[in-house]
């Protein structure tokens, strides 16, 4: 087949030259909804308070260091990512195990335990704000029951932060569950007949033999649930909006707060910026995971 | 056909789909320059105001044939999200609007998002300006210009259960000590199925009660661009609104803002309920209210509430603004004012509170109280909520976050105080 040099031994074939006319509308799309929106908050982040052409500042990059608000929030939003990522993960390996077992009604379930992830976290957080509440609330009474004493869920800055981990908690684990259960289903029985042959017990087999198989499809579940968590919103902006006194102002809330009740267009573009930066490295790194731990099979 | 050929073809061809794109975005409605049809885009907040204005719109179709109007209501800060969408992007997709100068005014106004409206209101029909109080008209000014027709008036007030009054053996309160003291009365008298007090603990929305607390004082928010955060009645008005709070109020009330606290109060879990005006319906609604017999309102304890109100503006990026104020005269004239006050929300319009129709229709104790409240308002009533700045919504939080501290405990009402003054003494003098 002949082919065209396109420069450091890159080659394309002679039906594709053809295709770029086609593939123009698909650029110029992407670019006025992924790039041009990013340039934007980044030339917007880097001007005055005179906006995009007032000249080139950091003052928003020094105002954002120099600001509590700032990595109060950067601390909130790692320390709801870093719990519910690790609870979400134990807790959706072992119920995607107990999903893969192929018991009656198997599939019924499934499906059930997946409501949470596809309802809106709207109404999501309108339930559990019901839930939650101090007074007539179903949490409390719960408690209440057992003798214990309530809980000020919502209200209480030492408290806040859990009570929307296990909203987040309840609302995603099904989710890397389902994930998890069709990689256990996928993974190659053979391996494990040998191991049991060899002697290999239930646990051995999981720890040493079932988890490094599994790891690609752990990192594609942990990866999909970073880029949720790093941007933690909806939750927080429907229960708590940010409280109570910014305990759970997480650093995509705090944008959020800066462009529509602030106003600050061009503080909120700057600390949008660096949310996006977190989401790019934090996906990096679990890409960088992936390839490295990826076993084949 | 060669590449460059097939290349230019392609350019052109994506060309058409963006200009045809372009063309279908331009959503503005009819051009109301030719004197035709005119479709105005209205956006409202989703409050007794708005919805009812809504449901009003088509009597405004009937007498202007040639007006079509699309009115989308939508909730509060999702109503100022598209808003300011709407207004940075200069789109000619909204003509009207809901808006709150005394929050969002000095800013909205630097940034050019409102069309003054004094020459539309001076070509108005005769009479239409007349009438008006004077504190809903001074509200709708920034910076000497009109930036809206005022739609009510409102400010907080307060609600009280008569008959956990008469069981402590209290009165009214009439001063901020006298309200410290019933709430001490009314937690010695409760049988625990019921709060003292309920009041707002959201950062964001505290301002609007704890201003009474700040005024009746006799503190300004700022005087000569400092602050008073640091004066000694700055410190104590903290503590009262805090002690109240935190020791008299429902826990989680660091949450609380009007709806927590009035479902509270209609639900008979409190005594007293620190709120807006604009709550009594919801207070004595037929099916979720179990106050209603047993519900008293007065002035707010202190004597200096804030005031306020919504007003109606136009986009200074609308292609129809002959249409848009004819639309705005028509939702805030008299008539249509007195419709709406009849359907409960108080009328910015002094000349209304005489109005035989209106008076007819305050037939319980319980609306002529709160018909008097709104008087009080009217003659009596702080404009300012929070201090005066374009930056009044981050400043509102600050003062709300800072309260909240005490509230919680985590600081006294000294510290508060301070950290209050070090966070909005740079934010005023910009």
């Amino acid at each position: 087949m002949t082919t065209i040099p396109l420069g450091r031994g890159r080659r394309i074939a002679p039906y594709a030259h053809g295709i770029w006319p086609l593939v123009v509308p698909a650029l110029v799309v992407t670019a006025a909804l992924i790039v041009i929106p990013i340039a934007y908050s980044i030339a917007l982040s880097f001007s005055g308070l005179g906006g995009i052409g007032s000249g080139f500042t950091m003052a928003n990059y020094e105002r954002m260091f120099a600001d509590p608000v700032f990595w109060q929030s950067v601390q909130i939003t790692f320390f709801l990512f870093a719990v519910c990522m690790i609870i979400q993960m134990i807790l959706g390996v072992g119920l995607g195990y107990l999903l893969s077992v192929d018991v009656p009604g198997r599939r019924i379930l499934q499906g059930a335990i997946l409501i949470p992830a596809i309802t809106a976290s709207v109404a999501v957080g309108l339930l559990w704000l019901l839930f939650y509440d101090p007074t007539l609330g179903t949490a409390n009474q719960l408690l209440r029951a057992v003798g214990l004493e309530n809980i000020v869920w919502l209200g209480d800055p030492a408290i806040a932060p859990w009570a929307l981990i296990i909203v987040d908690t309840w609302q995603w684990t099904p989710f890397v569950a389902l994930i998890v259960s069709a990689g256990i289903r996928s993974l190659p029985a053979d391996v494990f007949e040998a191991a049991g042959i060899d002697g290999a017990g239930g646990w051995k087999m999981a720890w040493h033999i079932g988890l490094p198989l599994l790891a690609p499809v752990l990192t594609v579940a942990m990866l999909l649930r970073t880029v949720d968590l790093v941007r933690f919103f909806d939750l927080a902006y429907i229960m708590t909006q940010g409280g109570p006194v910014n305990a759970t102002n997480t650093l995509n809330l705090y944008g959020y707060r800066a462009a529509f009740i602030n106003q600050d267009s061009g503080y909120a573009a700057t600390l949008q910026i660096t949310l996006f930066v977190f989401v790019i490295i934090a996906a990096a790194v679990f890409t960088f995971i992936r390839k490295r731990f990826t076993i084949e099979y | 056909m060669n590449t460059g050929k097939r290349i230019v073809g392609g350019i052109a061809a994506a060309g058409i789909v963006i200009s045809l794109a372009a063309c279908s975005s331009d959503s503005g409605g009819d051009s109301s320059g030719d004197g035709g049809p005119v479709t105005l885009n209205v956006l409202l907040n989703g409050n007794a105001i708005g919805t009812n204005i809504e449901a009003m719109t088509d009597a405004f179709e009937d007498s202007h044939p040639d007006i079509t109007v699309n009115v989308q209501v939508l909730a509060e800060q999702q109503m100022r999200d598209k808003e300011q969408l709407n207004l940075q992007s200069r789109s000619n997709a909204m003509d009207v609007y809901m808006t709150l100068p005394s929050r969002e005014g000095p800013l909205f106004q630097a940034s050019g998002y409102y069309e003054p409206l004094d020459d539309y209101a001076a070509g108005a029909e005769d009479g239409f300006l007349d009438g008006f109080s004077t504190i809903a008209i001074d509200g709708m000014k920034v910076d000497g210009a009109t930036v809206a027709m005022p739609m009510n008036v409102e400010g907080p007030i307060m609600y009280y259960r008569t008959d956990l009054f008469e069981e402590a053996g209290i009165e009214v309160p009439e001063s901020i000590d006298d309200l410290l003291s019933a709430a001490e009365a009314l937690e010695s008298s409760s049988d625990g199925s019921y709060v003292p007090i309920t009041l707002r603990g959201q950062a964001d929305a505290l301002a609007y009660d704890f201003g009474a607390f700040f005024h009746a004082e006799g503190l300004d928010w700022v005087t000569d661009g400092e602050p008073n955060f640091t004066d000694p009645k700055a410190i104590e008005a903290i503590d009262q609104y805090a002690t109240l709070a935190s020791e008299y109020g429902p826990e989680g009330v660091i949450n609380y803002s009007f709806n927590e606290s009035t479902n509270l109060f209609a639900s008979g879990g409190a005594a007293i309920e620190l709120e807006s005006s604009n709550l009594l319906p919801t207070i004595i609604a037929p099916e979720t209210s179990s106050v209603i017999d047993t519900t008293g309102i007065a002035t707010m304890p202190g004597g200096a509430p804030s005031i306020l109100s919504w007003g109606l503006a136009m986009s200074p990026f609308s292609e129809n603004k002959d249409a848009s104020w004819e639309y705005i005269e028509w939702a805030t004239n008299y008539d249509t004012q007195l419709e709406t006050a009849l359907l409960g929300i108080a009328p910015p319009r002094d000349a209304l509170y005489e109005d035989e129709t209106y008076t007819a229709s305050l037939d319980t104790p319980l609306k002529q109280q709160w018909s008097e409240a709104l008087q009080y308002l009217l003659t009596d009533g702080e404009t300012e909520i929070g201090p005066v700045s374009q930056q009044a919504p981050e400043i509102r939080k600050i003062i709300g976050d800072g309260v909240g501290t005490v509230i919680l405990g985590t600081a006294t009402a000294e510290e508060a105080a301070q950290s209050i003054q070090d966070q909005i003494s740079p934010l005023i003098t910009e």
